[in-house]
């Protein structure tokens, strides 16, 4: 193949490759729609791994996130989740957790109540669906087992002291210890990452095992910062658990964390082979819109890429992925200047305090959607019936305050989904 | 606090050198600090630095250390930094542009030599492998396997023939230090019946200028390569089983403005197509053992050339060479790839033990597989991941595709199979 | 003595830890005179922490105050000499553009000469190849000395001298409560602390009040109503790098935005002047921000599509006219030094107003005032006496941490704040030996000595890795980490809030995720860590 030449056909394209994205690819794949995606690292790369579907409503933890998507229908009817019903948001969340799991990533199945899950300040969150490989600390929590935390020599950011300083008033039987990775041992820096693929080889896992068992004492479990292997965590904990005698669980960390990179990679490499056309971390330049179709232009070093399709989702973010841009002026769509809804003025898009429970009044400002979830235009009517619109880029949510990041992201990308296949169908 | 004024003209201002070459809204100033690159650069760590620390040094104005940290060379310039940056920031440009500004007597002195050696000669070789002698080893080879094989008595191996469709490159160290790895590829050739041609100038495929960073020496590299195929009137120009050369090539007809009048493309893809079209009619048939089989994806070729669409090629010759099951990636793969450390020049650089700290990352992916082989279109690749095999004690080999493709065919010769364990050392004689 | 009162004895207590109190605490020092310095919060928590860092060549004064402008030049020349450490010569600009009063440009020159200044004149072209990021309206331009000082250096290593000299002590979180005074005497100082909420007494024979804009409160405290202070409140903002390599200044009377300041590796942009009533909760604000911009622009038109980082604000006290003054010399000097005799106080001055470039000057007079009545005589020497550097007061230099870790070439000295490269080392001996170092310290007040926290990312992700460094070196033990974490995180955001646009705003969604999303600080009060019991049910 030479320079230009890279055309594709599809019926749907999916712009943007975060949480939404990918779980747009999941749902189209599974009604068998050809879909091609395309998008570049944005915020799921940093995500702790665990999926919320709601964690707060009006200020309050939700032991109970279904009654609290009640309550946010009633006190906020034009939130995301408020606009999607409970059986499709429930069929969401399980067959997205299953693909995951089925790719090698396993999650459990939603269930009734969040899990309070751990963090790696030693406090705790709560959420619906969470990796495997961190259940066993979550609920050993719950059940006060006696366990050992340990951090690692050069791990910037993750503190076992810590830890257990921040979580100790509930969990009481904690104890701490530093160890050094295998060949990592020079005092230097290491990262997550590196030594999450170091422990893919068995030797590796070997040798840490031992090192753990040194450490073990009375304890009966052992947490460590996230670590455990890039593409089959599931295999690694098991190994893990198996060498050292006691179940082990993870601790997400701040980024360069292993979660993002994890489920970043396994929808990059794991797609493709399941029939998805991925351009992996191209950005669309340009989305034209026409009677047909829908056709995206994107543009790497090596020449132009074309994306021709019958439909397009627009998952594509907010600011730190660049789905929407902020001017002093006002906030922007960045692809198609869709209008977005906002505060008044740059003065009223933060409140003062940084960590006000009611969080920032930009954070809510995003895409309006009809019922199909398709953007509107200026006047208030679709853009195009060829485009819908899903993810974090909508408005009326904040999800990091609300703890509903993967709920919207899912939720609103499988809705999405179905009005995409009940166009197609029309035609 | 001493201004800073004093020295700005005597080093080079990264800062604005970013800003002027990167484009807008991927500079170092967009950066978020995130430390995505760095996580994922097998180079972190190396003389302590990492693509991040680089960056925050050159927005701190660490200009002098820039320009003289030596990890500018353990950098291959793969670009996966910049893959995975949300703001796609590219730290390898200027890197680059600090190796040019090395002292040339200080710049690691194999890179150097290979770059003066492809300046000496109009056939560019870096082995300092002349014309003329190409020309009489591959006259002497394609003799041997004319008498070797009665299947390929015939074989046609031209050098500058006029207007044919393929001008291929090749690298020298086949002619210059294993000759009779030469003949697959032109068997391969024979078989699919390709037009094609050697040339007597500009033959050579590496290009080890660009990683002196002397953006001179590369334009004049690939001028005499651009021309030797326009003289020719050739239609392609086939990049050989070499990642850097393709890139640098492309790369340089784009930044230094000069006009090919021919195609650039993979040798891989044409593997691909030959196969799809039922010309190489390749099959798994031989591997009765079930030998697994890895592939490294060269940086050049893919994530910072074509991407995916070839990464897509070669796994489909891979599977069709040795059986579906037996092929496994490493993980992360395709552009997503972790370079080798072979890149760059970092195999010419000297720095052996920084080398292969940077190979320890593709090592692991290696033996995660537990492959037996590792293919690789991409000499640098082979070279260091069997150095790293080496030195770390992996069980593995390293091998090219013409040799598994000769080897599916049932036409790959006796003294071919430098690369393949004893187990394959009779199959198909 | 009261059970669960600190006491404390010292020759001369000072009272506000900015560039005055602080040089005040060095001048006494070099004179063999024992200091106890307080500041109700931590050094530069006042104006000192928040003002531009120009040190003026006084062209800015030389219109309207030739006096100040002369002042300016000759301190400026002592601090170049005395602490070369904390200075950038980078030298200034003055520049008129399109719109600006051709006439005043014309008269500026004899306005520096009658001030003793150096102003050389320059052709837009000559002033645009030294600074390519000038408008192309520009018409009148002058190169004039100015140079820009590192307040933060200043205070740290007046203090660190100050410790070394006579064992002075600086004590932070401590604030002036009350007066004890019998016959015309203080004779002891109630403060609180203000972290713990214990009293410390202080046992003093001389009282010098260096409170800044605060000095007015202080002073009614001890009983003076001699000192009356408005409040000018002055807004900057910080670019991610620096922009010019010279001070540019608008050539024109004084007004919002017309100074560019460089700052090490950033530069700075301001600043407003509104009068405000309260000096308590000072922050920049949206629209102050804009003002400064626009007119920024006029000179810099790059400015528009500059990434800032962060804005800040300091107040400016400014003297009512017509005050009985210690040496009588009247208000336009700048500052004012008051005996405060006709209050019916013998050992309390109180020292305010000023700059920072004049700070020396202020100390001197002050410790002139103060040792006389010590009856110490020996003489003042901060003019000629150099200011020692020391291991623990160099990291608020931009780039000095960097350069330091690199040549230290240690793998294991691994940075904590990536944007400004701060290393570990750094912060280990911030916490063991910095001025007003303590057992518990919080990351604000390894922010005040270092630069954590002042890069692009604002500390949101320095913070979690330099506390995760504090709790595994045992500095703390308890949720307290996690809550000096949110407070600084809390303390970086008014700062940052009004700048939020543009690049800098994925950033902060980063930040908010991080802080909020994996780390749970929006949740640290009350039940919320422990959340089972506070479900919806
Ligand atoms: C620090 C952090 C912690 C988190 N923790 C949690 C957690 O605990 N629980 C949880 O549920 N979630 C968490 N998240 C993840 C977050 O909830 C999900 O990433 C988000 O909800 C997914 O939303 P999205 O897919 O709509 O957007 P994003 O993940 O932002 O993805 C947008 C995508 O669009 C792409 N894009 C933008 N513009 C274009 C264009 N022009 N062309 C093509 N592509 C484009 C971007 O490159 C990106 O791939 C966390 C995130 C962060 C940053
Ligand atoms: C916006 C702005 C820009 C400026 N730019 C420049 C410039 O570029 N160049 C220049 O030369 N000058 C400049 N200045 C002026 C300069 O900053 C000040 O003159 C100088 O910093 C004043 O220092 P100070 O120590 O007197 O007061 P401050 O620094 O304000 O110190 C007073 C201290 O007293 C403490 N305090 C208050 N009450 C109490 C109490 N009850 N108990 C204990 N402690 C207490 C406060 O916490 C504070 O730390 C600027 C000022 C502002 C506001
Ligand atoms: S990945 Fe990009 S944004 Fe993140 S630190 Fe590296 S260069 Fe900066
Ligand atoms: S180009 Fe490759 S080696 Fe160089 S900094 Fe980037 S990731 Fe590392
Ligand atoms: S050696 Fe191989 S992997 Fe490394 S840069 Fe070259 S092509 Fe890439």
């Amino acid at each position: 193949m030479g320079q230009g030449e890279r055309y594709y056909r599809t019926e749907l394209a999916i712009i943007g490759s975060g949480l939404a994205g990918f779980a747009a690819s999941v749902f189209a794949l599974a009604r068998g729609i050809a879909s091609a995606q395309v998008g570049n690292t944005g915020a799921v790369a940093y995500t702790t791994g665990y999926l919320d579907l709601l964690g707060s409503c009006r200020g309050l933890w939700l032991d109970d996130p279904w009654q609290g998507l009640e309550l946010l229908r009633e006190s906020e009817p034009r939130h995301p989740l408020s606009r999607i019903g409970r059986t499709a948001i429930q069929a969401a969340f399980d067959q997205f957790s299953g693909a995951l799991t089925e790719m090698g990533v396993g999650y459990t199945a939603p269930a009734e109540r969040n899990h309070l899950a751990l963090t790696p300040a030693g406090t705790v969150k709560p959420t619906l669906s969470v990796p495997q490989t961190m259940l066993p600390g979550i609920e050993a929590r719950k059940a006060g087992v006696r366990t050992l935390i340990i951090d690692i020599l050069g791990l910037q950011g993750f503190s076992a002291k810590e830890f257990v300083a921040n979580i100790r008033s509930s969990w009481p039987q904690l104890s701490t210890a530093k160890l050094s990775f295998p060949d990592m041992e020079s005092g230097g820096q290491v990262f997550p990452e590196v030594m999450a693929r170091a422990l893919e080889v068995s030797s590796h896992r070997e040798r840490f095992a031992e090192r753990i068992k040194a450490a073990l004492g009375d304890a009966r479990l052992v947490g460590m910062p996230a670590i455990m292997g890039i593409h089959h965590p599931d295999r690694v904990h098991a190994e893990l658990q198996r060498l050292v005698g006691v179940p082990l669980f993870e601790i997400p960390t701040m980024p360069p964390a292993v979660p993002g990179i994890r489920l970043r990679e396994m929808f990059e490499q794991g797609f493709p082979a399941k029939g998805l056309t991925l351009v992996p971390q191209q950005k669309v330049k340009r989305l034209v819109l026409e009677a047909g179709r829908a056709t995206l232009y994107l543009q790497d070093s090596f020449g132009e890429v074309m994306i021709e399709s019958k439909a397009a989702i627009l998952a594509s973010g907010r600011f730190l992925s660049g789905g929407l841009t902020a001017e002093r002026g006002g906030v922007r769509e960045a692809l198609l200047d869709i209008p977005v809804t906002q505060p008044e003025s740059r003065a009223d898009w933060y409140r003062q305090d940084y960590f006000d429970p009611l969080g920032h009044p930009v954070n809510r400002s995003g895409v309006e959607v009809d019922s199909s979830f398709r953007p509107l235009g200026p006047d208030g009517e679709p853009v195009n019936h060829r485009l819908f619109a899903a993810g974090i880029l909508l408005a009326h949510h904040d999800w990091v305050r609300q703890r509903c990041g993967a709920g919207v992201a899912i939720a609103s990308a499988h809705k999405a989904v179905e009005a995409v296949a009940d166009m197609l169908k029309e035609q | 606090m001493k201004s800073t004024l004093a020295y700005k003209e005597s080093v080079i201002d990264f800062k604005a050198k970013a800003d002027e070459l990167l484009p807008e809204g991927a500079s170092y100033d967009s950066c978020l600090n995130c430390g995505l690159c760095s996580s994922g650069c097998p180079a972190s760590g190396l003389e302590g630095m990492d693509p991040r620390r680089f960056i925050r040094m050159a927005m701190l104005g660490m200009n002098e250390e820039l320009s003289t940290t030596p990890w500018v060379w353990t950098c291959t310039q793969c670009k996966r930094c910049m893959y995975i940056c949300p703001m796609s920031i590219d730290v390898s440009l200027l890197v680059g542009l600090a190796r040019g500004a090395w002292p040339e007597d200080k710049k690691p002195s194999g890179i150097v030599r290979s770059c003066q050696a492809q300046l000496l000669d109009s056939g560019t070789s870096a082995m300092g492998l002349r014309s003329e002698d190409f020309i009489e080893i591959v006259e002497e080879t394609a003799d041997e396997v004319r008498q070797e094989d009665e299947r390929f008595k015939d074989i046609k191996v031209p050098i500058d023939k006029q207007g044919a469709y393929f001008f291929v490159n090749q690298n020298s160290r086949e002619p210059a230090a294993e000759p009779e790895e030469l003949a697959p590829l032109w068997k391969i050739f024979e078989y699919v019946g390709a037009d094609w041609t050697y040339a007597s100038k500009g033959w050579a495929a590496e290009n080890f200028c660009m990683f002196t960073g002397d953006d001179e020496a590369w334009k004049r590299m690939v001028r005499q390569r651009v021309d030797a195929v326009n003289d020719l009137g050739c239609k392609v120009w086939v990049n050989t089983e070499c990642g850097h050369s393709f890139y640098t090539i492309w790369k340089g007809v784009e930044r230094f403005g000069l006009r090919a009048n021919f195609e650039m493309g993979s040798l891989v893809s044409y593997y691909a197509q030959w196969i799809r079209e039922g010309k190489l009619p390749v099959n798994a048939d031989w591997n009765t053992g079930g030998i697994k089989f890895t592939l490294q994806d060269p940086c050049q070729l893919v994530r910072k050339s074509i991407g995916d669409p070839v990464a897509d090629d070669l796994r489909f010759v891979a599977r069709k060479l040795v059986g579906e099951e037996n092929f496994i990636d490493m993980q992360p793969c395709r552009s997503a790839n972790y370079c080798c450390g072979g890149g760059g020049g970092f195999l010419q650089a000297g720095m052996k033990e920084q080398r292969h700290a940077y190979g320890k990352r593709k090592f692991d992916q290696i033996m995660t597989t537990q492959a037996g082989y590792v293919l690789t279109p991409c000499h640098n690749c082979h070279s260091q991941i069997e150095d790293i095999g080496g030195h770390f004690g992996g069980d593995y080999r390293v091998v090219h595709f013409w040799t598994l493709i000769c080897l599916s065919l049932g036409i790959l010769g006796e003294n071919e199979r430098k690369y393949l364990g004893p187990e394959l050392a009779e199959v198909g004689l | 003595m009261v059970s669960g009162i600190e006491t404390f004895e010292t020759e001369v207590l000072i009272i506000g830890g900015g560039v005055t109190g602080t040089g005040v605490m060095r001048d006494l020092a070099l004179r063999g005179i024992h200091c106890l310095l307080i500041d109700r919060r931590d050094l530069n928590a006042g104006a000192s922490g928040g003002n531009h860092g120009l040190l003026h060549s006084g062209g800015r004064y030389a219109a309207s105050d030739s006096e100040t402008a002369a002042e300016c030049r000759q301190e400026g020349d002592i601090l170049r000499q005395v602490a070369p450490d904390c200075i950038d010569d980078c030298g200034g600009m003055f520049i008129a553009v399109e719109g600006d009063d051709p006439g005043f440009a014309e008269r500026f020159p004899g306005y520096c000469e009658a001030a003793g200044i150096d102003c050389e004149s320059l052709s837009p072209a000559q002033a645009r190849e030294r600074e390519p990021a000038l408008s192309d309206k520009l018409f009148a331009a002058y190169a004039i000395p100015d140079a820009t000082v590192d307040p933060f250096r200043l205070t740290l290593e007046n203090v660190n001298h100050a410790q070394q000299l006579t064992d002075s002590l600086f004590l932070p979180h401590t604030a002036v409560e009350s007066f004890e005074i019998a016959n015309g005497v203080i004779t002891g100082v109630l403060c609180r602390n203000t972290k713990t909420g214990g009293m410390r007494r202080i046992l003093v024979r001389q009282v010098v009040n260096a409170a800044g804009a605060w000095s007015m409160d202080v002073a009614r405290r001890a009983g003076c109503s001699d000192v009356s202070l408005l409040y000018s409140k002055g807004t900057l903002i910080i670019s991610n790098t620096r922009i010019t390599d010279r001070v540019i200044n608008r050539l024109r009377p004084p007004g919002d935005g017309d100074i560019l300041v460089p700052g090490g590796t950033v530069s700075l942009l301001g600043t407003t002047s509104d009068n405000v009533d309260d000096l308590e909760d000072i922050r920049p604000t949206v629209a102050e921000v804009e003002r400064v911009l626009i007119e920024g622009t006029a000179m810099l038109p790059c400015l528009e599509g500059t990434r800032f980082i962060r804005a800040f604000s300091g107040v400016r006290p400014l003297l009512l006219p017509a005050q009985n003054t210690a040496d009588g010399r009247s208000a336009s000097r700048g500052f004012t030094l008051f005996d405060h005799r006709d209050q019916g106080l013998e050992n309390f001055a109180t020292v305010t107003g000023g700059k920072l470039t004049t700070f020396r000057l202020m100390a001197e007079k002050t410790g002139d005032l103060v040792a006389r009545r010590l009856g110490n005589s020996r003489p003042c020497k901060t003019a000629t006496e150099p200011l020692p550097s020391g291991n623990a007061v160099r990291w608020t230099e931009p780039g000095f941490a960097p350069r330091f870790w690199y040549r230290r070439n240690d793998p294991t000295d691994m940075i904590l704040c990536e944007c400004e490269m701060v290393p570990q080392s750094a912060i280990d001996s911030i916490i063991e030996s910095a001025p007003g170092a303590e057992s518990e310290m919080t990351l604000q007040a390894i922010g005040v000595r270092s630069r954590v926290g002042k890069g692009s990312c604002q500390g949101s992700f320095c913070s979690i890795r330099v506390t995760s460094h504090l709790y595994d070196r045992g500095v703390y033990d308890s949720a307290r980490g996690l809550h000096s974490m949110r407070d600084f995180l809390s303390g970086r955001f008014k700062g940052v809030q009004p700048i939020l646009w543009g690049e800098q705003m994925p950033q902060i969604e980063l930040s908010e995720a991080l802080h909020c999303s994996l780390m749970g600080l929006d949740r640290l009060d009350g039940k919320a860590n422990d959340p089972e019991k506070e479900g919806s049910g």
